[in-house]
């Protein structure tokens, strides 16, 4: 029982931890727009250097959405789900190589979603 | 706008909200009200902690990174089904001890420590509670620019979610004690199957554990998440329209095995069903 109140205790420990001393985002104006509706996905700047990439994801369509950024052969580098119809929410992603990157929108929340390719430079 | 956010409120809400109304119902009909305290305590601490995180990732430059947030999550879903497989167990204890409830001794039939109450209801609540207050916070955002009809929605889906745990304390407090243990005890096993499921979810996705692509089944079209029954199923049993080889499989290992335990004939001192004596003696 000990054992477990400790697990939790530290478990808690982690979550605090993680959220203060996780990565430091880029602030200030370096947001990259995104308009998702039910059938398109417009990516306002589809280019960024490496580093912290954010996007700011509004959602204009009627149904619930979730953002994606892949590196090559779909592995995921960042995702924000839940995104109400109405809502705007961020993604920050820390891109260490430059290369040809997708990003995706999926209404409803499931299958490929729409994708876009994305450039990053070095 | 505003119904897609109560489904999203309903379904982070639903299942912590059950399995709380179902331990605080068992702990009601097992004369242990002294342990609600822990059950409170659990529920606040873990509403508070994401609340204040989920605050910190959106008000300060803190990010959690998307490997950070899915190990996360999938580690709390995963300690979290220990804690209620835990909970059946104790429930299937307790139905046990019936007849030595009658003799009023059932407090000594059965020791539940107030530490696995309050570490039941707090990872309950936890284990959604960061993604939930998360998106609670953009609805705030939004509240403020722009519509307050995501956060409206929002908190409606919530109440819901607790209307509806309410109501099934309240089936609960009045139904006969042996059918109170079975009917939720079996809600549970499939509740705890879903959370095992969504846990290894996560951890594939964080690139943990491989076989994120290899799906099992693929039911967007039949049942999509998005809609009130998908979200009904989702809230309660993590339905997932999109399920991998990995989730199927360890679903159905954890049902095949936890259900049969659990279900299996208790041998009481006064058996007077028939049916169970022969199974017993077989």
């Amino acid at each position: 029982m000990i054992n477990k109140s400790l697990a939790a205790l530290a478990g808690s420990v982690v979550l605090l931890t993680l959220a203060a001393c996780g990565n430091e985002a880029a602030t200030g104006g370096g947001a990259i727009p995104v308009e998702a509706t039910d059938s398109a996905c417009s990516v306002s700047t589809t280019t960024a250097k490496t580093g912290t990439v954010t996007f700011e994801v509004n959602n204009k369509g009627t149904q619930v959405t979730e953002f994606y950024f892949y590196a090559a052969g779909d592995r995921t580098i960042g995702e924000v789900e839940n995104i109400a119809p109405g809502l705007t929410r961020q993604l920050t992603v820390q891109v260490p190589a430059a290369g040809t990157y997708q990003t995706a929108c999926k209404p409803g929340m499931a299958g490929e979603g729409i994708r876009g390719d994305f450039q990053v430079t070095g | 706008m505003l119904f897609s956010s109560t489904l999203i409120g309903l379904r982070e809400g639903l299942e912590a909200a059950l399995v709380v109304s179902i331990l605080v119902a068992f702990l009601v009909r097992t004369d242990r009200r002294h342990a609600l305290r822990w059950v409170w305590l659990g529920v606040s601490v873990a509403a508070v902690l994401s609340v204040t995180v989920g605050a910190i990732l959106t008000y300060s430059t803190a990010q959690l990174s998307f490997e950070q947030q899915e190990l996360l999550g999938g580690t709390l879903s995963i300690v979290a089904v220990g804690f209620v497989t835990g909970m059946i167990f104790w429930m299937r204890k307790a139905s046990r001890t019936i007849a030595a409830e009658l003799r009023g001794k059932l407090s000594d039939a059965l020791k539940v420590g107030p530490l696995a109450v309050l570490l039941l209801a707090f990872l309950a609540v936890g284990r959604e509670g960061l993604e939930t207050a998360v998106f609670f916070y953009a609805a705030v955002e939004t509240a403020q620019g722009g519509t307050a009809e995501p956060l409206l929605g929002f908190g409606l889906g919530i109440v819901v979610a607790i209307a509806l745990a309410y109501l099934l304390y309240r089936g609960a407090v009045r139904f006969d004690l042996g059918r109170f243990f079975t009917i939720t005890g079996v809600l549970l096993v499939f509740v705890a199957a879903g959370v095992l499921a969504y846990g290894l979810h996560d951890l594939q996705e964080a690139g943990f554990l491989p076989g994120l692509r290899v799906l099992a089944f693929d039911t967007s079209a039949a049942i999509p998440e998005g809609s009130w029954y998908g979200t009904l199923l989702k809230g309660i049993f993590n339905y997932s329209q999109q399920t991998t080889v990995l989730q199927a499989v360890a679903w159905a290992a954890y049902v095949a095995v936890v259900l049969p335990l659990f279900l299996r004939p208790v041998r009481r001192p006064e058996e007077s069903k028939p049916a169970e004596a022969v199974k017993e003696s077989s």
